[in-house]
């Protein structure tokens, strides 16, 4: 595949790379002085004392600065200590800047004085405009030299050295490393989600070959559970759901095509690069992809084809305000809304949102900016297309006349029901005046106000009537065989299609994507700057772009509306994204990966890389591995080898030194491993897993496992929550649950899954109340703790000791203590005796049958215990 | 603390001690602060305010995406003698910062809605809240409110945090921190929100640096608000005990090896509350048995009104068994298009459920040991923008406050005659923050957590106007 675009280069001016970090102000000439300070002042102080000119003032560029404002020159260069630009920021004296914000890090105080002493160097090279973006994240990332850092036996890995070098410089020490135990579980959980099993452990435990750690690594990379945990992270971030949200949550059929895709496509390692592009042009830039036609085979080619299609799904599954359906430029504008908001989040790490209303107050994106994005995407919009070959949709029109049965077989049975309603009606009649009946019989929408107040009443009457308390027994009997009818009608459609190879979808649906495609060009919708984002106000008309600020010129978007380049947009935007040198995406894309990996980003906004947003910890880290990242073929996988075989990553979490924990409590500098607590699809994975129930199946349509009687008191009504008919599919992955944006499965919101409203950069960890409600009560906790119990049974026998000691390693992964056994067993005897006068649960698990009920039931109380231990929830 | 610290902590919070608290609290008997056990290893054992306290609950009802204070709170008659003119040169229109409007260009809008005086006081509320009017006698509304940023989310921030930025304590968890918690049965911090898609904000309730114990606890406001309250058939109330002793020794052993992680200690705390909570929560949640005359005061079968009526009635049925903070939170105030329409649809969720909650709390002898704040993030433009809408107004807007020892029928401050900026007593969300505090006995000063290099606090480095005497002054 050749890719035109992707080889160019960002221009020529780029070689100035700033090495960002803080002891670079230690050793800092003039220049990087002065690019220090001009940083500090856009960060702190742009905000107000920008274009906006709080107090008069503005600190853009150093004449102004000198002018100053209302309060006079803020800059005496030369003397820092009488500069009022100096003295607020370091709060000496009345005025103390920023306002309500942190005040700067003594480390900015430093070079701000260092600079304002050294006469305040402004280069008019550094001023002219953007032959370099002043801002860190819009630079081209270089990569840094590796840091001569702590001790060589710790710092084999390039990360570790820049680690090191952190730690170093912070007067931090590392913690030692993790014991294996410790490490395969995080491991386990860390790459597929689920904890290993106890023959795993032993095994890795006891493989003291130098190579045993990597091939562990190997093992889950290259297992088909990896994909399912790593989709979910991604699936957070692109704001993935089922149905549209708002008041009718309307329902996407084919989501989950787009969720199955995001899995294979993790699992097959696919290169981000290709990754990005397929998610946003797909269709363009593979387009032969829809010639399916002519045979039941189709080219596996075109199947990729139509897999990278299928990526552009992403821009279907957003919220959806329903009802802006009435009004279709508003329905539109909502959809492009979304599209440009989701690509600047998930893949620009920049909160472009705000630029629709006004010019972005941080970041120099002005609103043009954002409506040109907007732009590229206008001449597409989300259709369904069927994903089969044109063969199949030839069987299924063969076979089209059976639904046609099942709907005269539904006719019949309500034209039975409307006869027996009538005969009813004509019994009501009868109780009220003339007067009533006559206004009752008007047509309902026809009824004046008058005749639907008299009509009322009886209308009421009528809509309630009870047909199963109507019907005579010869009746009943004709509806229950009319009823029967239908059944077998719908029993008698077809489940797959005439080769037998593809299942339908439902009830003899077509098997769909929900796609991108485009528009015939006379039917693109303009696109306009609106005043404050209102679709009421239009502004200029604009036409596809990318940010300026970002933009060198060597990307041209086509301004034509014509059919030889409606489709070009999204091509463009995807190539110019996914060029090695773009500044931004992989440093996203690898900050991301870092913080699934650690729970904290080396950028720890990371869906912000603006001014708003948190500079990096370690810049220099970041760039090493974003470059590297780009250079190892943009493969996660390879990402995932990197920082894992790091010491860094296999460093114990516990505390390594009251120092540490002093200077760095919330372990910025990665002195320690930190502790993670498992997020809800992991807690659900992990119950099933240990209980032996986990249904392993991949992909499809969404599961709604049951719901208890209080958690339906939230459901909408009872349609909105198909529950699986097949028992086994209750126990399927939490990836796979049914994921509306007005109802979240309850065990999965308790355990903080992301509202999916926009993209989630990062989970929220909550430790609350009803999380424990849900581990000690839930009927589910408890279903799956009994066929735990069954487990230990089926494989340790009649002996509790061997109970304890299996159920021990299949939680946690190791062997209890002797206390701990001793501990465990007393309860297990205590329960016994409790459960013995009349605790025991009406149904049990076959599997328990060889024990006493009391024993059995004891025994599942045990186990339910275990499963609200914080070793089983927590990850060191 | 070692693991027979902490587990003593917990035996005295399963004990006797804290339980009778609980129910002398449901009795309606305050508990004299000092007379309280203390079980030092508990974080969240109530705590002696070392101030004297008017208020021991908080009620916080936020109108998220700002209120306008000209159309509620606020009364200008100038404003709307200069209805559809410029703004005179001399507010300085120049030097407004504000999100989508021009002050320079932009033109002065009237509220649409009368405003009259009510109560004894005469006290001036416009028509959007003639049920809270009923009230005017306790409320004190702060017409001088100012901060600095005219953007929601640092707005909410502020307001919630103290900060514009996110990571900072939620003044909820501050209070539970200074004061702990007397309901050992039920969450002491509790946050519902009426809003649909997006309604979770969880840094609204969030512990920021504080040890995750003091986080909020969200509780639903559809169907059932409290899930999972009922055991397992076949488990009973002691065997559940006997499974929470081993499960918390067990866990205590786990997390004494941990001690630096605040999660783990809240986690062992969350089950002795969820234990209680079984008991305690369909208690709290079973409004079936509240009288009619209940259920018509929070407008309980009111399409419109009900949705936030039982929020309020939650709020009053917590405060009573002793949840220190709730926060109610009244989404969808962010009138930029036809601000009028969006309060009136928005005033008829709320007011008679406010007005009744007031009604409620003070015939039940509570309004005067819970302090009732409205306020949103900030409130809105004196000009037009678009059709009729409002422009964020953070430099200017007003708070109102009720029971909590706050003598009502009066205002505090001014903003000049238009309602752009406070011409008298401006007061920051710092010194709303302090006064709050103050009220409960907490100095806003010394509360505090030392954190990164720095000894922090809910209101930064401001605060220093704090004005709790003003409204306790009869």
């Amino acid at each position: 595949m050749v890719l035109p675009l992707a080889k160019a280069r960002f221009g020529p001016a780029r070689s100035l790379l700033l090495v960002l970090s803080t002891h670079w102000l230690l050793l800092a000439g003039p220049t990087e002085l002065e690019t220090s300070a001009r940083m500090i002042i856009e960060k702190h102080c742009l905000a107000c004392h920008g274009a906006a000119k709080m107090s008069g003032l503005d600190l853009r560029e150093k004449e102004a600065m000198l002018s100053g404002g209302r309060r006079g020159p803020s800059l005496k260069p030369g003397n820092a200590a009488d500069s009022p630009l100096y003295q607020a920021a370091a709060h000496i004296g009345e005025l103390k800047m920023p306002p309500g914000k942190e005040s700067l890090s003594d480390e900015d105080l430093k070079s701000l004085k260092q600079w304002i002493d050294a006469g305040a160097p402004w280069s008019s090279e550094a001023a002219a405009k953007h032959s370099e973006p002043a801002w860190w994240s819009f630079r081209t990332p270089r990569k840094p030299s590796v840091p001569k850092a702590g001790d060589a036996e710790w710092t084999g890995n390039p990360i570790d050295a820049f680690v090191a070098a952190k730690l170093e410089e912070k007067g931090l020490r590392h913690a030692p490393p993790a014991g294996r135990r410790t490490l395969i579980r995080r491991a386990y959980f860390d790459l597929i989600g689920l904890p290993p099993s106890p023959e795993d452990v032993e095994k890795f435990v006891h493989d003291t070959s130098p190579g045993a750690y990597a091939k562990l690594i190997e093992d889950l990379l290259a297992s088909p559970r990896y994909g399912e945990r790593w989709a979910r992270h991604w699936l957070d971030v692109v704001r993935y759901s089922d149905s549209g949200g708002f008041e009718t949550d309307i329902y996407y059929p084919n989501a989950w095509r787009y969720r199955d895709y995001v899995i294979k496509s993790f699992t097959e390692d696919k290169p981000y690069d290709r990754f990005v592009q397929e998610q946003v042009a797909g269709d363009e830039l593979w387009s032969d992809n829809i010639d399916l036609q002519g045979t039941y085979q189709v080219d596996p080619a075109k199947l990729a084809h139509l897999e990278a299609w299928i990526g552009t799904g992403l821009y279907t599954l957003g919220p959806e305000l329903h009802e802006s359906n009435m009004n279709i430029p508003k329905l539109v504008y909502e959809q492009l809304t979304d599209a440009a908001d989701t690509t600047g989040s998930v893949f620009l790490g920049l909160t472009m949102g705000c630029a629709r209303c006004h010019d972005h107050k941080f970041d120099p994106l002005p609103q043009r900016d954002y409506y040109r994005l907007q732009a590229v995407f206008a001449p597409s919009h989300p259709e369904d297309t069927t994903v089969v070959p044109r063969h199949y949709l030839e069987d299924y029109r063969q076979s089209y006349t059976k639904l046609m049965v099942v709907s005269e077989a539904r006719a019949k049975c309500l034209l039975f029901e409307r006869k027996v309603t009538d005969r009813v009606t004509e019994r009501l009649k009868a109780k009220y005046s003339k007067e009533v009946v006559t206004a009752f019989e008007v047509p309902e929408d026809k009824r004046s106000a008058k005749e639907e107040e008299l009509a009322a009443p009886l209308t009421k009457e009528v809509k309630t009537i009870k047909l199963e308390q109507e019907f005579t027994a010869e009746e009943r009997a004709e509806h229950l065989h009319l009823l029967e009818q239908i059944g077998k009608t719908v029993l008698d459609l077809p489940e797959k299609d005439a080769s037998q190879n593809i299942p339908y979808d439902g009830l003899m649906e077509v098997p769909a994507a929900s796609v991108l495609v485009h528009y015939p060009p006379e039917l693109v919708p303009e696109v306009h700057v609106l005043g404050r984002g209102d679709l009421s106000r239009e502004l200029d008309r604009v036409g596809p772009g990318i940010p300026g600020i970002l933009d060198d010129g060597t990307i041209r978007f086509t301004q034509q509306v014509a059919p030889e380049t409606i489709a070009t947009n999204r091509r463009k935007l995807a190539l110019w994204l996914t060029r090695p040198d773009h500044p931004l995406t992989a440093r996203v894309i690898v900050n991301r990966i870092w913080m699934w990996h650690f729970g904290k980003g080396i950028v720890s906004t990371p869906n912000d890389f603006g001014r708003q947003g948190q500079m990096p910890s370690h810049p220099e880290l970041l760039d090493w591995l974003a470059t590297e990242f780009v250079d190892r073929g943009w493969s996660i996988k390879e990402l995932h080898r990197m920082i894992m075989l790091s010491n860094t990553y296999q460093q114990a979490s516990t505390v390594g030194g009251e120092n540490n924990l002093k200077t760095d409590p919330e372990n910025r500098y990665l002195w320690r491993m930190n502790r993670a607590r498992l997020e809800g699809e992991e807690l659900w994975d992990a119950i099933h897993s240990v209980s032996g129930t986990l249904n392993l199946k991949m992909g499809g349509h969404p599961v709604a496992p049951p719901l208890a009687d209080d958690e339906w008191s939230a459901v909408g009504s009872r349609g909105q929550w198909p529950v699986a008919a097949d028992p086994t599919e209750k126990n399927r992955r939490g990836i796979y649950i049914l994921n509306r944006r007005n109802f979240s499965y309850p065990m999965l919101q308790a355990f903080d899954n992301p509202d999916n409203a926009v993209s989630c950069p990062e989970r929220d960890i909550t430790t609350v109340a009803p999380q424990a409600l849900w581990l000690l009560n839930n009927n589910v906790a408890f279903e799956q703790a009994q066929e735990f119990a069954g487990r230990l049974v089926k494989y340790a026998g009649a002996e509790p000791a061997h109970w304890i000691e299996r159920a021990w390693r299949l939680a946690l992964d190791r062997s209890p203590t002797a206390m701990e056994r001793t501990k465990a067993l007393e309860m297990l005897d205590a329960l016994t005796k409790t459960s013995a006068v009349g605790h025991i649960p009406d149904k049990m698990p076959a599997s328990l049958s060889a024990l006493p009920p009391a024993r059995a039931a004891a025994l599942s109380k045990l186990c339910l215990s275990l499963f609200n231990l914080q070793e089983f929830m927590y990850v060191d | 603390m070692s693991i027979d610290e902490s587990r003593r902590g917990f035996l005295t919070r399963s004990g006797i001690g804290l339980g009778s608290l609980g129910l002398l609290y449901l009795m309606g008997r305050e508990p004299a602060f000092g007379t309280i056990p203390s079980a030092s290893a508990n974080p969240l054992a109530p705590k002696q305010p070392p101030l004297p306290a008017h208020a021991r609950n908080v009620i916080l009802i936020f109108l998220q995406g700002g209120a306008s204070h000209l159309d509620t709170f606020d009364p200008k008659p100038v404003l709307s003698r200069l209805d559809g003119q410029p703004v005179p040169a001399s507010f300085r229109p120049e030097s407004l910062n504000l999100q989508f409007t021009n002050a320079s260009e932009a033109k002065l809008m009237a509220s649409r809605f009368a405003f009259k005086k009510y109560g004894q006081s005469g006290l001036e509320l416009s028509d959007l809240f003639q049920s809270l009017g009923q009230h005017a006698d306790d409320l004190a509304v702060v017409r001088s409110c100012y901060h600095e940023s005219f953007i929601h989310g640092p707005a909410l921030n502020l307001l919630y945090n103290g900060s514009l930025l996110v990571g900072h304590p939620s003044i909820g968890s501050w209070v539970l921190y200074g004061l702990g918690s007397v309901s050992d049965s039920l969450p002491a911090f509790i946050v519902m929100s009426d809003g649909g898609v997006s309604g979770r904000n969880s840094k609204s309730f969030s512990s920021g640096y504080l040890p995750a114990i003091y986080q909020g606890t969200m509780m639903r406001t559809e169907g059932s608000p409290i899930m999972n309250l009922t055991r397992p058939a076949s488990i009973d109330s002691s065997e559940q005990r006997l499974m929470l002793d081993q499960i918390r020794d067990w866990n205590q052993q786990y997390s004494a090896e941990r001690e630096d992680d605040s999660r783990l200690a809240a986690h062992i705390a969350n089950y002795e509350l969820a234990f209680r909570m079984q008991m305690a929560g369909p208690e709290l949640i079973d409004i079936a048995k509240e009288p009619e005359s209940v259920r018509k005061l929070y407008c309980l079968d009111d399409e419109v009104a009900g949705k936030f009526g039982r929020m309020c009635l939650m709020s009053r049925r917590m405060v009573e068994r002793g949840v220190r903070f709730v926060q109610l939170i009244s989404t969808d105030w962010d009138g930029h298009v036809e601000c009028d329409r969006n309060h009136l649809e928005n005033s008829r969720k709320i007011d008679r459920p406010v007005a009744g909650l007031l009604a409620d709390l003070k015939q039940r002898g509570l309004l005067k040991s819970t302090l009732i704040v409205i306020a949103g993030e900030f409130g809105r433009t004196p000009i037009m923008q678009g059709t009729r809408g409002r422009d964020h107004h953070p430099y200017g807007f007003s708070v109102c406050m009720a029971g909590g020892g706050v003598t009502g029928g009066k205002v505090i401050g001014a903003t000049d005659e238009l309602g752009f900026r406070p011409i008298q007593d401006p007061l920051h969300v710092h010194d709303v923050h302090a006064t709050m505090l103050a009220l409960l006995g907490l100095d806003h000063r010394k509360l505090t957590y030392f954190f990164q290099g720095r000894t922090r606090r809910l209101t930064d480095v401001g605060g220093d106007k704090e004005f709790s005497a003003r409204l306790l002054q009869a």
